[in-house]
Formats: C-alpha cells, sequence, structure tokens
C-alpha cells in the first residue's frame, strides 16, 4: 500500500497569541506569511499549523490512519479502525486493534482544565479540539444536568501539586518539540525552518491538531501532562516521550507561546466554583448512566457491561441526530460507510500483519513496516540526527519482521523505552516508551511475525579468529569502517554497535539481513558483502557465505578481542616529535580556529598560526602536538597543544590576508600576511630555547602585533624589520 | 628508495571480457601498493605502501612522475610509475602537513592542491624535491569546523579556468548558511572563489571532456535522488536547497527567483523554477554503483582501448569503475552509463591517465566502506590492445535508440528479446535518495543492424524526455563469441532528438 497523501492542502490556520486569543488571520495574510516564510515573520506570536479552529468544517473525527490510508473510498478495514479509535468497542466489544483506545483519566480536572474550556468542549467536543474523538454525549441534557456533570468531574483525584521550575524556556521547547518527533504526530510551528529543504507547505491532513492550550489549561499542567502523558493517557495514543521535567516544561512553554522564563509568572488554571454535595451526587449518577467510565477512568465510576450491536442495531450510534444518552460522532459520509462495512464483516477481520493495530496507535508516523507509512514526505524533513549515515541516521528503523528480527526480551525493553535498549544515539527522535503495553505488544509482533523454515547459522568453533578478520579491515567485509565496536568508534560513519548485536538480534534474522541488507532497510547504506549469496571474499573460510556469516556471528556472541584493524594508539605513535627540523601541520585547532597552522621546533617551543587572521595565536612549550585526530578521526574534531605550558596571544581587531608560507634551508617557516594592501613576511625560529618572530616590510609604519600573554620578550628594530625574542621566566 | 613487500608482486589480472578463457584480457591490472604491510606510518622507515595510510585522495602527472596526494595531507612523488618491475619504482615525499587534501593539479612547475580552507600552490623553489613554498593561491569560503565541509579540485577546464567544487557541511558543527558550501567556481585572477553556481551536495570529483566542458559528479542523498554526473557551468542550479542560503551573499552571481517545488517527480521540479538543471547522466543507484567520484576523459587515441572521447568516472562503494558516453541534443550534454570495470580492492576516488595512456587508480576506503577488502590501493591498468567487447556508445534517436558495439555481432543472436527497455524517474524531495518511479515498460520494435556489424537501430515506443532508459540486452554475443560482461546502459533521456 502506497501513502496517499489529501487532495486538498489546508491552509495555515488562525494565528494564536497569547494576548489575543484566536485572533484570526484573513486568508490573503495567511498565505503572504507563507511567502515570506524564509525571511523570519515578524508577527511575535508562535503559529501552528495545527492551531484552534473554531469552525464547524472540522467537526470530523480526526484518525490520523483513517485519514492516511482509507480516505479514499470506505474499506472495512477503515471501519475497524474507526470502530477501535472513536473507541465504539470500549462499549460494544470485538476490536482487532490489539491495543484499546481510552480516554483520558478524568482526575484533578479542577486543577488542571479550565473549566469554561471543559463545558464547551462537553457541549461541542470539537470546539475544543479540532478532530477530537470524543462524541458528543450531552445533547438532550438541560443546562442543570451539564453542570452537575462537570461538578461531579471537577471533584475527582486527590488534588494534585506542581513543582514549579524555575524555568520554561519557549526558544529550547521549539527545539525539542521539532526534534523529538512531536512533529511525526502534531503540526509544525510556521516559522521553524526545517533541517532539510524549506518546504513551504505542510499537509495538515496527517497532523493531530492541538486544543487551544492557553484555553485549556495552564503552562504548569501542561509540563507536568508532557512529563509523563501515560499517567492521564493510558492508551499509549499520546504517548510517553520521555522528556524530563525541565525539557517537558520548556515544550510547554512553546506550545503555549509563553515567552517569560520564569513559570510563575504563567496564568494558572482559574479555581472552579463551590459546589453542593447534592449537584455532585446527580452529575456523578448521569455520568454513570452515560457510561463515561468505559473509555475513561473515573474514580467511583464503573461501566457497564458490553452492550451487544445486536441489541441497538447498525444505526444507534451511527444516526446523524442520535437520541439523548446516545454518542453523537459527526461522521463524514465515508466514515459512516466504513464502520457500517465492518459492522458487516466484523467476524472476518483480524489483524494479521499488524497493520490496523500500528495505524490505530500512528506508529507509522515515524515507522515503516511493509512497505507502508514511515515519515510522510512533510514530515520527513524534520527528522534529524547523524546525516552521515544517510536516511537510516535519521530516520527510526523500520518494523517489517521485527517480531522475527529482535528478540523478545529485548523488543520489550525497547517497546518500555528502557534506555539501554537504545541503540542508536544519532536518532534526535525520542522512541516513546509503552511501558503498560510493552509485553502485549512484544508477544503479538511475534506471533505475527513469525516465520516457518528459517535457516540457523552455522556454529564451528574453530572460525572463531575468521570470523574477527572478517570483521576487521584487513582483509575482512569491513564492518568496523562503519560500525562502532563498544567503546571503539568506527573508522569512517559511526553507524551502531556491533558488539552487543547477539543480545538484540535473531541469529536467523541476522543471517538474512547480510545476504541482502537492502531488502530489509530500504536506502541503507550498507553494501551487500554477499550479493546473492556469493562472498566477495574468497580467501577466508573458503569464500563460504554460511561459515562467514556464521563466524562473524560467533566473534561478537564470544564477546573477547576487537576485529582487525583498530588503530593501536596506545604508545604515542601518532604524537608529532620535532627531532632535526620544524615539523608543520595544518588542523582544526581549539581557540585558534579551523585554519590552524602549527609548527613544532626542536627545543620544546612550538606555535600555532592563524591562516584565518593571519596572526601568531598561540605559543606553547614542552610536547608538541599529536596528529591522530588531524589524520584519522573522520569527525575531525579541534585539537589542541601537548604541552601544559601555554601562552595565547590576543586575537587581532583586524584581520590580514593570509598568503602562505615559505620554508628556509633549515624548515623554518616565514608566513606571508597582506595588511591593508602591503605584505609583511614574518619569520619564525627557536634558538636555546627562545623563539625568534622577525618581521619584515618593503616600506611605511611598523605593524601591531600583539604578544602571547605572560612571557617575556626583548625587541629589536632595523629598518623595515622588527625582532622579537620571547623567553620564560 | 627500497620497496619490499612480497604481496605486491603480483599483477593481478581483471578481464573486462568473460568469454572463453584463452582471449586475452582487455585491461591488465599491476598492483602498486596495498594495504597490508605491518608497520605504520609513524614508524622512521614509514613508506607509502606501508602501514594503513596511502589513501589516494588527489593525483596528478607532474614531470615524469606521479603526483599523489593523501588523506593523511602528505604529497609523494612516485618514480618511475610505469615499469613493470616495482623495484623500478621509487617514492619521495613532496610535502606534508596539509589539511585534507582532495584533489592534485600541475601546474607548469608547481602543483596546486586543496586544503579545507584554500588552494595552495606547491613550489620547489630550490629544486630539491621537496616543497618550499606553499602559498594561499585561492580562498574565500567558509570552513566552519564540520568534517564533512571538504573541498575538492582544482580541475582545468579547456578555457584554462579552475574550477573547485565545496562539499556540504553535515552534521556537528555544519553552517551551510555563508561561504559557498555546497557552490562550484573558479579562481579569480587576485585568489579569491568566483562562487559560479550551486544546488550541490558532494561533488567529490570532476573532469573535462575533449570539448573542454567540465563535468562533476555528485552523491546520492538529500535533494539528490540517485547519483548524477552533471555539466559543470556558471549560473545554474543543481538541485540541493540546503546550498541556497549563501545567495543573500555579497558577492552571489545571481539571484533565483523561486525554488523548484518539492515532492514531485522530477521532470515536473526541473520545470518549476529557472536555472534548475538535469544531471547530462543519471547513474541509478545500486545498478551502477553507490557513490560516483573523480571523472577522467579517455583522450588517448586508441591507447586505451576504443572507449576514446568518453568519461571514465570512479565509484567508490562499488570498488569500480563505470564510462559514460556524452553527446549533445539541442546544445545540451545527455548520454548513456556503462559499468567498466569491477572487482577492485578499495573504494575507487581518484583516476589519473599518464601521458602514454596508462590509467592510475588511486583508492581509499576512508570514511565509508566499499566491497573492497583493502583499505586503500594504487593500482594502474595497462590495456592489452585485446578488444573488450561491449556497447561502446548509445545514442538517442528521434524514435528508438542507436547502439555501437566495439566488434561486430553475431546476428543469430539478435532474438526478439535482445532488447528491452524501461524508463523511470525520481522523486526530487529533501529525503534521502529516491526510489525509482513513474516506471513504464517499454515495446521495442524496427532492429536493424548496419552493414558494420557493429551498430544496431531500434525503435523504441513513447519515449519520455527528462526519464531515464534502461536498456536489458540478453543473449547477445560477438560474431568470435565473446559474451557482454555489462550488458546493460542507462541512457538518460533529458531532451528527444529531433
Amino acid at each position: 500500500m502506497k501513502l496517499r497523501r489529501s487532495d486538498q492542502k489546508i491552509q495555515p490556520p488562525p494565528v494564536r497569541s497569547v494576548t489575543k486569543p484566536n485572533l484570526v488571520w484573513p486568508s490573503f495574510l495567511r498565505l503572504f506569511r507563507y511567502s515570506i516564510r524564509p525571511f523570519k515573520a515578524t508577527i511575535g506570536a508562535v503559529v501552528l499549523y495545527g492551531g484552534v479552529f473554531t469552525s464547524a468544517v472540522h467537526a470530523q473525527p480526526h484518525v490520523v490512519g483513517y485519514a492516511r490510508f482509507h480516505s479514499e473510498k470506505p474499506t472495512k478495514e477503515g471501519g475497524a479502525l474507526l470502530f477501535s479509535e472513536l473507541a465504539c468497542a470500549n462499549c460494544h466489544g470485538g476490536s482487532p486493534v490489539k491495543i484499546s483506545r481510552k480516554g483520558p483519566n478524568l482526575i484533578d480536572l479542577g486543577q488542571r482544565i479550565e473549566r469554561d474550556w471543559l463545558v464547551k468542549f462537553l457541549r461541542k467536543p470539537e470546539s475544543g479540539r479540532k478532530g477530537s474523538t470524543m462524541p458528543s454525549m450531552l445533547h438532550g441534557l438541560k443546562d442543570g444536568q451539564i453542570e452537575a456533570v462537570v461538578a461531579f468531574l471537577g471533584k475527582r483525584g486527590k488534588g494534585i501539586k506542581f513543582r514549579t521550575e524555575r524555568h520554561a524556556n519557549a526558544e529550547r521547547g521549539s527545539a525539542l518539540y521539532h526534534e523529538k518527533g512531536c512533529v511525526a504526530c502534531h503540526a509544525p510551528t510556521v516559522d521553524f525552518k526545517s533541517p532539510h529543504g524549506n518546504g513551504d507547505s505542510f499537509d495538515l491532513a496527517l497532523a493531530i491538531s492541538h486544543p487551544d492550550l492557553n484555553a485549556k489549561t495552564s503552562l504548569e499542567a501542561l509540563g507536568l501532562f508532557l512529563r509523563d502523558p501515560s499517567k492521564y493517557r493510558v492508551d499509549g495514543r499520546m504517548p510517553h516521550i520521555q522528556l524530563n521535567t525541565q525539557e517537558a516544561m520548556d515544550v510547554a512553554a512553546h506550545l503555549m507561546d509563553f515567552q517569560a522564563s520564569d513559570p510563575r509568572e504563567a496564568v494558572s488554571v482559574k479555581e472552579w466554583p463551590k459546589v453542593g454535595v447534592k449537584l455532585v451526587a446527580e452529575g456523578k449518577a448521569l455520568v454513570q448512566k452515560m457510561n463515561c467510565a468505559a473509555c475513561h477512568s473515573i474514580p467511583e465510576v464503573t461501566p457497564l457491561d458490553v452492550i451487544p450491536l445486536k441489541s441497538t442495531g447498525l444505526t444507534h450510534c451511527l444516526s446523524s441526530e442520535p437520541q439523548a444518552g446516545t454518542p453523537h460522532y459527526k461522521l463524514t459520509k465515508s466514515q459512516r460507510e466504513s464502520l457500517i462495512l465492518f459492522l458487516e464483516a466484523q467476524d472476518e477481520i483480524e489483524d494479521k500483519t499488524g497493520h490496523l493495530t500500528l495505524s490505530a496507535m500512528n506508529c507509522y508516523a515515524c515507522h515503516d513496516r511493509n512497505g507502508v507509512g514511515g515519515p510522510s514526505p512533510d514530515t520527513n524533513r524534520f527528522f534529524v540526527g547523524n546525516e552521515a549515515l544517510g536516511d537510516s541516521g535519521r530516520l527510526p528503523p523500520p518494523l517489517t519482521g521485527i517480531g522475527h528480527k529482535l528478540k523478545r526480551d529485548w523488543l520489550i525493553g525497547a517497546l518500555a523505552g528502557e534506555p539501554e535498549k537504545g541503540v542508536r544515539p544519532y536518532l534526535k527522535t525520542q522512541m516513546p516508551a509503552y511501558a503498560a503495553h510493552a509485553s502485549t505488544f512484544a508477544d503479538w509482533f511475534v506471533k505475527i511475525d513469525q516465520k516457518d523454515g528459517v535457516r540457523t547459522l552455522i556454529d564451528r568453533p574453530d572460525d572463531l579468529e575468521a570470523g574477527r578478520k572478517l570483521l576487521g579491515i584487513n582483509g575482512g567485509v569491513n564492518c568496523i569502517t562503519c560500525h562502532n565496536w563498544g567503546d571503539q568508534k568506527a573508522l569512517g560513519i559511526p553507524a551502531l554497535d556491533l558488539s552487543s548485536l547477539n543480545e538484540r538480534l535473531q541469529p536467523s534474522w541476522f543471517r538474512s539481513y547480510l545476504l541482502n541488507p537492502a531488502e530489509y532497510r530500504p536506502g541503507t547504506l550498507m553494501p551487500s558483502f554477499w550479493p546473492e549469496g556469493h562472498s566477495s571474499i574468497k580467501d577466508v573460510l573458503e569464500g563460504d557465505s554460511e561459515r562467514q556469516i556464521g563466524a562473524i556471528w560467533k566473534f561478537i556472541k564470544n564477546g573477547e578481542g576487537l576485529p582487525e584493524g583498530f588503530a593501536n594508539r596506545l604508545g604515542g605513535q601518532f604524537e608529532l616529535l620535532p627531532r632535526d627540523r620544524p615539523i608543520i601541520q595544518r588542523t582544526f585547532l581549539e581557540k585558534t580556529g579551523t585554519k590552524a597552522i602549527l609548527v613544532g621546533f626542536p627545543g620544546e617551543v612550538h606555535l600555532a598560526f592563524d591562516g584565518d587572521s593571519g596572526f601568531l595565536s598561540m605559543v606553547w612549550r614542552g610536547r608538541f602536538f599529536d596528529a591522530y585526530d588531524t589524520w584519522f578521526t573522520r569527525a575531525a574534531p579541534f585539537g589542541q597543544p601537548l604541552g601544559d605550558e601555554v601562552y595565547e596571544v590576543p586575537k587581532p581587531g583586524t584581520k590580514g590576508r593570509f598568503r602562505g608560507y615559505e620554508l628556509d634551508e633549515g624548515g623554518n617557516p616565514t608566513f606571508i600576511v597582506n595588511r591593508g594592501g602591503r605584505e609583511f613576511r614574518e619569520r619564525f625560529s627557536v634558538a636555546e630555547g627562545q623563539l625568534i618572530r622577525e618581521v619584515r616590510w618593503v616600506e611605511g609604519d611598523p605593524p601591531k602585533l600583539r604578544h602571547p600573554k605572560n612571557v617575556l620578550k626583548s625587541e629589536a628594530s632595523g629598518e623595515n624589520i622588527l625582532t622579537y625574542t620571547y623567553f620564560w621566566k | 628508495m627500497k620497496i619490499l613487500t612480497a604481496v605486491w608482486a603480483t599483477i593481478a589480472v581483471i578481464t573486462l571480457s568473460v568469454s572463453a578463457e584463452e582471449v586475452t584480457p582487455a585491461y591488465e591490472v599491476f598492483e602498486l601498493m596495498s594495504a597490508s604491510s605491518p608497520s605504520d606510518s609513524r614508524s622512521k622507515e614509514w613508506q607509502p605502501g606501508d602501514g594503513i595510510t596511502m589513501e589516494v585522495s588527489g593525483m596528478a602527472w607532474f614531470k615524469e612522475s606521479l603526483a599523489v596526494a593523501i588523506r593523511k595531507g602528505e604529497i609523494w612523488l612516485i618514480d618511475s610509475p610505469l615499469s613493470l618491475d616495482k623495484e623500478n619504482i621509487t617514492y619521495r615525499k613532496f610535502a606534508s602537513g596539509l589539511h585534507e587534501p582532495l584533489g592534485l593539479t600541475a601546474d607548469g612547475d608547481d602543483l596546486l592542491v586543496s586544503q579545507r580552507g584554500e588552494i595552495t600552490r606547491l613550489k620547489d623553489s630550490k629544486g630539491d624535491g621537496t616543497a618550499d613554498a606553499f602559498l594561499t593561491e585561492c580562498d574565500g569560503w567558509n570552513v566552519s569546523g564540520n568534517y564533512h565541509a571538504y573541498a575538492y579540485g582544482p580541475e582545468r577546464d579547456g578555457a584554462n579556468n579552475l574550477w573547485v567544487t565545496l562539499n556540504l557541511g553535515m552534521g556537528a558543527l555544519t553552517n551551510n548558511r555563508i561561504g559557498w558550501r555546497g557552490w562550484g567556481g573558479t579562481i579569480g585572477e587576485d585568489g579569491a572563489f568566483q562562487p559560479k553556481s550551486l544546488g550541490m551536495r558532494s561533488p567529490s570529483g570532476m573532469g573535462r571532456d575533449l570539448a573542454g566542458e567540465m563535468f562533476f559528479s555528485d552523491q546520492q542523498g538529500t535533494w539528490i535522488p540517485a547519483t548524477p554526473i552533471y555539466h559543470l557551468r556558471p549560473g545554474v542550479f543543481y538541485g540541493n536547497q540546503e546550498s541556497v542560503e549563501s545567495l543573500k551573499m555579497p558577492g552571489a552571481p545571481f539571484q533565483m527567483a523561486s525554488f523548484p517545488k518539492a515532492n514531485v517527480p522530477y521532470p515536473e521540479a526541473l520545470s518549476s523554477a529557472p536555472r534548475f538543471v538535469p544531471p547530462a547522466v543519471w547513474l541509478p543507484y545500486n545498478k551502477m554503483g553507490r557513490s560516483a567520484t573523480d571523472i577522467e576523459l579517455i583522450d588517448q587515441d586508441g591507447r586505451f582501448g576504443p572507449f576514446d572521447g568518453q568519461l571514465l568516472v570512479g565509484e567508490f562503494t562499488n570498488s569500480a569503475i563505470n564510462r559514460v558516453f556524452l553527446e549533445k541534443v539541442d546544445g545540451e550534454y545527455q548520454g548513456a552509463c556503462f559499468p567498466f570495470m569491477r572487482g577492485l580492492p578499495a573504494a575507487v576516488i581518484r583516476l589519473c591517465f599518464s601521458p602514454q595512456g596508462q590509467l592510475f587508480v588511486g583508492m581509499t576506503n576512508r570514511g565509508w566502506s566499499s566491497l573492497g577488502n583493502r583499505s586503500y590501493g594504487l593500482q594502474r591498468l595497462d590495456y592489452s590492445g585485446s578488444t573488450p567487447f561491449a556497447i561502446q556508445e548509445m545514442r538517442a534517436k528521434p524514435d528508438g535508440f542507436e547502439l555501437l558495439f566495439t566488434a561486430p555481432i553475431d546476428a543469430a543472436t539478435l532474438s526478439d528479446t535482445a532488447f528491452a527497455v524501461s524508463s523511470y524517474t525520481y522523486k526530487y524531495s529533501s529525503a534521502y535518495g529516491s526510489a525509482e518511479i513513474l516506471t513504464k515498460q517499454h515495446a521495442v520494435s524496427g532492429l536493424v543492424v548496419a552493414d558494420d556489424g557493429k551498430t544496431v537501430r531500434f525503435r523504441v515506443a513513447e519515449m519520455r524526455a527528462l526519464f531515464v532508459h534502461e536498456l536489458r540486452t540478453s543473449g547477445i554475443q560477438s560474431t568470435s563469441g565473446a559474451k557482454l560482461e555489462y550488458p546493460n546502459a542507462y541512457y538518460t533521456l533529458n531532451r528527444i532528438p529531433k
């Protein structure tokens, strides 16, 4: 199945601002905002694509999986998804979706939710949140009865205590919101520049809208919710994304456009009015009668028994004007038809491939499975990580055959969000924690992904050494060029750690994957070293592919020793030792910059010249420089002097233009710098442990030079020449 | 200088045609050095070929020697590199301490070499065989400290312009918003970088054609759906939108009225913005390798086989060399690509002909992996004089294609299914690469073999402009019974000739 996109691009929503709630921009202005986006909008408010819609146009419940896979025509599978996600199954039973849809836990509403918002929401859910899947339940109730329901709900819970952070940084929150994966399900902020490309539209059909959060809740309450959504949202649809308290407050500040930094300045939820015992009791009776507890956990209220569909007929809840006490879903024609198709075939629909459950949980927002789902073209550009690894370095892995790929315990840990089960530190997107559902999910994946007749690995004790060679770079298949090995960094791109692979993977999957990586991970940078089963290495284990793969597994599982080819860095063998002549090495150097030219002299005095500004940058004594990172480390980290006696030279105000250097017979450099149209030549040499600096120019005033701090110097001048000798206390 | 290691003493042979065993291979492979010596680069006795660091990153024929730059930052002069006896091949270190040199060009008595922050002129003014002046020839691009922000070149075109291409940064410390990242340009008279065109991603190889026009290769990745070979010239946009912020810098040579529409098929994206040009040739991903590197023109009057006028293109991941045939249609370059040689010992990154027509192949697996199981290598390909059986040229015609084979074909092997043609394009988007999309099979008809026995015309129904047309041949043999080792070709039909 291919991803289909809504034909209709939804225009950006109205701007929401703190000072002018629900400010609505005329449509032509919104378009204008789009066109000027690259140049940063001048309007102060945070604008979310998925901001509040007050229009009834979006009254229909929005189920992402339905919009993504079933919006073209009614299908029974689409109906099955709606049956689960509109929570029909909570009253009627019989959903093929593995994890039940539930509403939020209705506790502590009085501390967390604005009463006015809740009343509005209960009367008309889509006015509280566009696309809400909550049906209208209160039609036919009198105003007084609604008051009673709200009064009862406001009394549930034990009363939470907010722990106020000292800071909430909306800017940091924006970075987290866009990088952690929130935008896989929710719309990005309009003026956030996506890391990949400057796409200037965003299809809202797959974005779950936010309510007007300033109208609904408070900064503290939202922060608390984001810290651990599973406390209130037990069904995993809004998953636990493992933010710490500070991060949660930052994201809340971003979502509420809270520009002050002290959360104590934020508006709290207004105190709910006092209510009488009688009203609360009346509310409880109504809540019980309407069977709110079928979907919501509410203290003191229990769900009713399952209501067989046979007793209600097909049109009961599906009517466009249902009776009082019956849920009212503002379904589209297609949604209604899908539900009817499902109900007619309810018994025969099972989730054999996982497609329904993954659609329901919106795992597809991040993951592909069997070629279905994964980031949409619009969300794709927000996924970031280590781009050296290609898309594998920034997109979450596919879930194709995941129950066959991972060992059960590892899968449970990964689904529960255990940090040590995350093997892709380079992905910025956070895998949510589904702690309550992890083992159910894992067992089910294992069941549906089971494969018959898989080949196991050849296991021969003698092949251990061959495994070591094959993993390495000397006559092997170069695994460690791209893969980390425990603490040892890969020689090239830093793909995931191989040393613990046997703890994660099923051996049979490992075998199949090595034989054809692209089949399991389309677009992977991993080459096929055994194309069509033929090894590219003929002289190890007689070129026998099966034995070679078995040997690699064996070496990893054995857990002793390193693959062949990691450089031996012990013994300082990459330390540059100027013995007879100066050694010159260009490099990235901390404090000096990206155009540093290091000169190491015999005599243990060394310097760094800045090829960017054209000035002496640093002088040091003792050992010179370890060139390992400059020569071999792919990430090219900035180096630093080895000697511990370092004397910095203050940065100049005006840059010169560096034009190169010349070496004399002894290898001493003369740097050539153009300053203000005049050429200056600066020669450095070392004699008797003292650094000698001679500056020559053709005509005009001498240059203004800066000197290493805390160094003694003597000065001599002649015609168009200045000589400084630096020495030490 | 003595070169020891017995490992070197083998002359490996890779054949271009896998026909009968007694046929002389077209190219003999002579291995100069490989990554299998135990000593390391810090040893006093270290020479290229020892240890792990003879990672070729630039090559140029320099006076009577082969000059080789290596990733570690050194330049070595290899004397008598054409010798058949390794004992005669000697090595001299010419320069050291350079910052990731990735290109090398001779300029009279000097060498020009790229470093991260500049192009440097290396002079040996004393004539003692080592560089004693390292002069800034060209600078002016931003160096943020991101490791991926490489600089390539310079490479000389037919009008004596020296071209430089600048890689985008990727990952930590990236700053592609300033300083011409993802741009190509020339060395100005005052030594300043003259930005000329943009939209590059990882333009690691350049080379000119017979007419002196410059071409460069780029890497599949963000905004680049497959491996492209582009005609390098001023005033155009090659598609990668991560390079566009530099348009706001002083010195931008032009402005772009709009940027191409994303998430649409490539032909549609091409028409959505001015200056946006397609590659002259797409190298379909996996089918032709994964990562094109250096481009080297074959201009050898037959001394390197029958492919004069064509371009060789290094292939990193698959440790291979590909071949590109170009023609001009309506004044624009387009053409076909073919595999040329596979099974090299490491990732091919640089190619360089000797004046006598031998091809040096410089290899290193540095940074990425390849199918080659050595971490580096330097080999020489000598043409044996035995013509390989291959599709030499593939030309577009108004209603089909014309193939030229290197040898007469056996008409009896031309079955109805000898030629199959499909076409496809890619999606233009910020995603990392694209699958082939809108694939279509085409009816092939009207097979005609010319009197020379080597030229074949056929009609292709409903050819599509701006689509890659993939030709799969089967069963074709030469009159002497040779089979095609590489039976497929890929023609990028940007324009259908009238």
